[in-house]
C-alpha cells in the first residue's frame, strides 16, 4: 500500500470524528505550547544573563593575570610568547600613566583620571569599537572614551547637564579637539611641567552596561614613550622626595625592563579559547577567559533548561493519554472496517502502520499549533512582563531584557517530543487494530 | 487447486478452566478443481462455514492440511495470510461486508489499494468493472445508498477486481431477493466461464447449488457420501 494511500486513509478516518480529533490536538498543541514556553524562559534568561556578563567583553579573550600565581608579571618576551600561539591573533595590554593627567580644551577642564597607552594596531585586531572618527595613526592623536566629556569640572558642569543632545551627539561633539596636559616630574627636588597637546581623532564605543562610564583617554605607545622620556620613569611615575620619615621613591626608569598589565590575548574563534587557555596554563600562566565563566553559566542553565523541558514533556504525556483514548476509540469503532481489510487481504504491518500515522499525524498537528502559539505567547511574555513588573513592582526591566526566548532548535526539539509521544501512545492501539479478530469483526456464525 | 486433506476443527467454548471442546468438523478431505463452481450445502451448524473459514485462513484447523495452489497453506503466519489471501483469493459475504465511510468505487478499489496498484491504472480497472456489474452511474454512492443487490454487485466486483484464480463466497444470496439473486448467479456463472475463476459457495439455496458444477454437502461436520458430484453442466 503506497504512502499517499495510506495518508488518505488517514484523513478520511479524521474526518469521521472531527471534534474528537480536534479537541486531542488542542491538547497536543497545548502541551506543546506550555512546554516551549517553559523551555524559552530558560533560554531568554540565560541570553539575558549571559548578555550582561559578557558585556564588552569577548568571549574569545582570554585575560592573562600573571606567571606563577600572579607573582610574577608579564615581560616583553611572554607577549612574544603569546602572540605565537596558535589561534591568537591579537595580544593587547594597557599602560595607565601614573600620574594624573588634567586636560583642558577650550577653557573646560576635564578631571578624568586615567590615561591609558594602548597599542593600537593590536587593539585594532582585537576588535577596538569606536562609537565615532578612527584610530590614532601619530603620538599626538587620542581616543577619548565615550564618556570623557562628563568629567568637565567648573562651571560648564550645571550647561552639561543642561544639555540635552543625545549622549553620542555630545560624544562626537569631542572629535578634533585639542587636549591640553602637562606632565609633572621632581627634578633635583623641583616640581617641574612639560606641557603637552594631543588632538582627540577617535570616541570609544560605549560600555554595553549601563552603570559603567569610560572616561579615559586612550594613548598611543608612541605617545606613553614621550611623557616616559619627560619624566624619566617608567609610565611617567613622579618622583617623590624625602620628607621627615618619608623616604624617598624613586620609580623604575623608562629605559629598564618593562612590565606589561591587563594583558589578554584574543583568538579567531570561541571554540579556540579551551585549546587556548590550556596550554597558557601547562606554561604556568595565571588566565581567565570570560568563555570559562560563560561555560560554567551555561552548565546552570543548561540544566535548568532540561528540567524544564523534563517539566513540559509531562504537559504533552498527559495529552498523550488524549491521543491515546482517541486511538483506542477509533480502533475499536473501526474494528468492523478493519476486520474487513484484513479479511480480503490488508496485512497487520499496513494496519498497525494507517492508525501509527493517525497519531503521529495528531501529534504534529497538535506540535505545529502549539508551536505557533508559543511564539505569539512568547512575544507577548517579552512585552507584557516588563509592563507588569513596572506597574506592580515599580521597577525598571533592564533594555534589551529578553524573558522568553525560542531557538528554533527548541521549536524542532518540542515538534519532535510531541510527534514521538504521540507515537508512543498510539503504538498500543495500533497493535489492537491488527489483532482485531476478523471473524468477529464481520460478524459471521462461526 | 484447492486440496482439504483430513481436516478436522473444533470450538473451545466457555470460560477457561472450564472450556467445552465442541468439535465442527471431522476428517474433511476434499478436492476442488481449477474453474470449478462448487456449492457446499448443509443445514445451519453443519460446519460448511467454518471450512470456509478455514480454506481462507481465517482459522487453523486443528489437524489436517489445506493446500491452495499447490501451496500449504495451513502454517502460514497472520501476515502471510493476508499477502496470499490478496494474491489468490475474492471474496463475497452474505452481508456483503461494505465499508460503509467508503464510496462504492473506493470499496471496489480498496484490494487494489492495498496491492499498491498506480492510481491510474486503478481507475481503468474499477472503471471496467462497475461496468461490468452495471454500477458505474453508482460510483460516488456510499453503501448506504445502494439496495441490497447493488451492494452485492459492489462486493462480487471488488472480490474480482485482482482478477483472483479463487473466490471464496459465504452465503451470497443470502440477503437477496429472488431477482437479484438470479442476476447475481447470472454473473457469477459468466465469470466463472469468461475468467475461468473457480467459486467455492456456501449456501443452503437450491438454486444455488443449480448453477453449480458439484455440490458438496455436509452433515454433523462431515461430509455425506456420495453427495459429491456434478449436478449441474452448462
Amino acid at each position: 500500500m503506497k504512502f499517499k494511500d495510506q495518508l488518505r486513509f488517514v484523513r478520511q478516518n479524521m474526518k469521521k470524528n472531527k471534534s474528537r480529533v480536534f479537541m486531542t490536538v488542542l491538547a497536543t498543541a497545548m502541551g506543546c505550547a506550555f512546554l516551549i514556553v517553559l523551555a524559552s524562559v530558560g533560554f531568554g534568561l540565560q541570553k539575558s544573563i549571559v548578555d550582561k556578563i559578557v558585556g564588552d567583553r569577548l568571549v574569545t579573550a582570554i585575560t592573562v593575570w600573571g606567571k606563577k600565581n600572579i607573582d610574577q608579571q608579564l615581560n616583553a618576551e611572554d607577549l612574544k610568547y603569546l602572540k605565537s600561539l596558535n589561534h591568537v591573533k591579537a595580544v593587547t595590554y594597557k599602560d595607565y600613566i601614573m600620574q594624573p593627567l588634567v586636560y583642558t580644551s577650550d577653557n573646560q577642564t576635564m578631571s578624568t583620571d586615567k590615561t591609558v597607552a594602548v597599542d593600537f594596531e593590536e587593539e585594532a585586531k582585537a576588535g577596538f569599537a569606536l562609537a565615532a572618527g578612527r584610530l590614532p595613526q601619530k603620538p599626538g592623536e587620542v581616543v577619548a572614551g565615550f564618556h570623557f566629556g562628563k568629567t568637565v569640572i567648573g562651571p560648564e558642569d550645571a550647561a552639561r547637564s543642561e544639555d540635552k543632545r543625545a549622549d553620542k551627539e555630545r560624544a562626537e561633539g569631542w572629535i578634533g579637539k585639542k587636549l591640553t596636559f602637562d606632565v609633572h616630574q621632581l627634578v633635583n627636588g623641583k616640581k617641574e611641567s612639560f606641557p603637552q597637546q594631543v588632538t582627540v581623532v577617535g570616541i570609544k564605543e560605549k560600555p554595553k552596561r549601563e552603570w559603567l562610564m569610560d572616561t579615559n583617554i586612550y594613548i598611543e605607545i608612541g605617545l606613553r614613550d614621550q611623557i616616559e622620556q619627560l619624566t624619566g620613569t617608567q609610565l611617567g611615575e613622579m618622583r617623590i622626595a624625602a620628607n621627615g620619615n618619608e623616604e624617598a621613591y624613586e620609580p623604575r626608569a623608562f629605559d629598564e625592563p618593562r612590565n606589561y598589565n591587563s594583558v589578554e590575548t584574543f583568538v579567531s574563534k570561541a571554540q579556540q579559547v579551551k585549546e587556548t587557555a590550556e596550554t597558557m596554563r601547562e606554561k604556568g600562566y595565571s588566565i581567565h577567559s570570560i568563555a570559562d565563566e560563560v561555560s560554567q553559566i551555561d552548565v546552570v542553565f543548561t540544566i535548568m533548561k532540561i528540567g524544564l523541558v523534563f517539566v513540559g514533556t509531562i504537559a504533552i504525556l498527559i495529552a498523550s493519554i488524549g491521543i491515546f483514548n482517541t486511538m483506542t476509540m477509533a480502533v475499536t469503532e473501526r474494528s468492523q472496517d478493519i476486520g474487513i481489510m484484513k479479511a480480503i487481504g490488508a496485512h497487520p504491518r499496513i494496519i498497525r502502520r494507517i492508525f501509527l500515522l493517525e497519531s503521529a499525524w495528531i501529534g504534529l498537528l497538535g506540535a505545529l499549533v502549539g508551536t505557533a502559539a508559543a511564539y505569539l505567547l512568547s512575544a507577548a511574555v517579552n512585552t507584557g512582563v516588563p509592563l507588569l513588573i513596572q506597574a506592580f513592582m515599580n521597577e525598571k526591566v533592564p533594555q534589551d531584557f529578553i524573558f522568553s526566548l525560542i531557538p528554533p532548535y527548541l521549536a524542532a526539539l518540542s515538534c519532535a517530543i510531541s510527534v514521538g509521544v504521540a507515537l508512543l501512545s498510539g503504538a498500543r492501539p495500533a497493535k489492537r487494530a491488527t489483532r482485531v479478530d476478523v471473524l468477529r469483526a464481520l460478524r459471521r456464525d462461526v | 487447486m484447492i486440496e482439504v486433506k483430513g481436516v478436522s476443527h473444533q470450538f473451545n467454548i466457555g470460560k477457561k478452566g472450564s472450556e467445552k471442546i465442541v468439535p465442527v468438523l471431522h476428517e474433511i478431505n476434499l478436492h476442488i478443481k481449477k474453474r470449478e463452481i462448487v456449492a457446499i450445502v448443509g443445514r445451519s451448524g453443519s460446519g460448511k462455514s467454518t471450512l470456509l473459514n478455514l480454506m481462507s485462513g481465517y482459522i487453523r484447523p486443528v489437524k489436517g492440511e489445506i493446500h491452495v495452489m499447490g501451496e500449504q497453506v495451513t502454517h502460514l503466519s497472520e501476515g502471510q495470510w493476508a499477502d496470499f489471501r490478496l494474491r489468490h483469493f475474492g471474496f463475497m459475504f452474505q452481508s456483503f461486508q461494505l465499508i460503509p465511510s467508503m464510496t462504492a468505487y473506493e470499496n471496489i478499489e480498496l484490494p487494489l489499494v492495498l496491492q499498491g496498484m498506480d492510481t491510474l491504472k486503478r481507475k481503468l480497472r474499477v472503471q471496467e468493472l462497475m461496468e461490468r456489474v452495471d454500477l458505474h452511474d453508482y460510483a460516488g454512492h456510499y453503501p448506504g445508498e445502494l439496495s441490497g443487490g447493488q451492494q452485492q454487485r459492489v462486493s462480487v466486483a471488488r472480490a474480482l477486481v485482482l482478477n483472483p484464480p479463487i473466490v471464496l463466497a459465504d452465503e451470497p444470496t443470502g440477503s437477496l431477493d429472488s431477482e437479484n439473486e438470479m442476476q447475481l448467479l447470472g454473473l457469477i456463472h459468466e465469470l466463472n466461464r469468461e475468467r475461468g475463476t473457480t467459486f467455492v459457495i456456501i449456501t443452503h439455496d437450491e438454486q444455488v447449488a443449480a448453477i453449480a458444477d458439484r455440490t458438496v454437502a455436509l452433515a454433523d461436520g462431515r461430509l455425506k457420501p456420495g453427495k459429491e458430484q456434478v449436478t449441474y453442466e452448462v
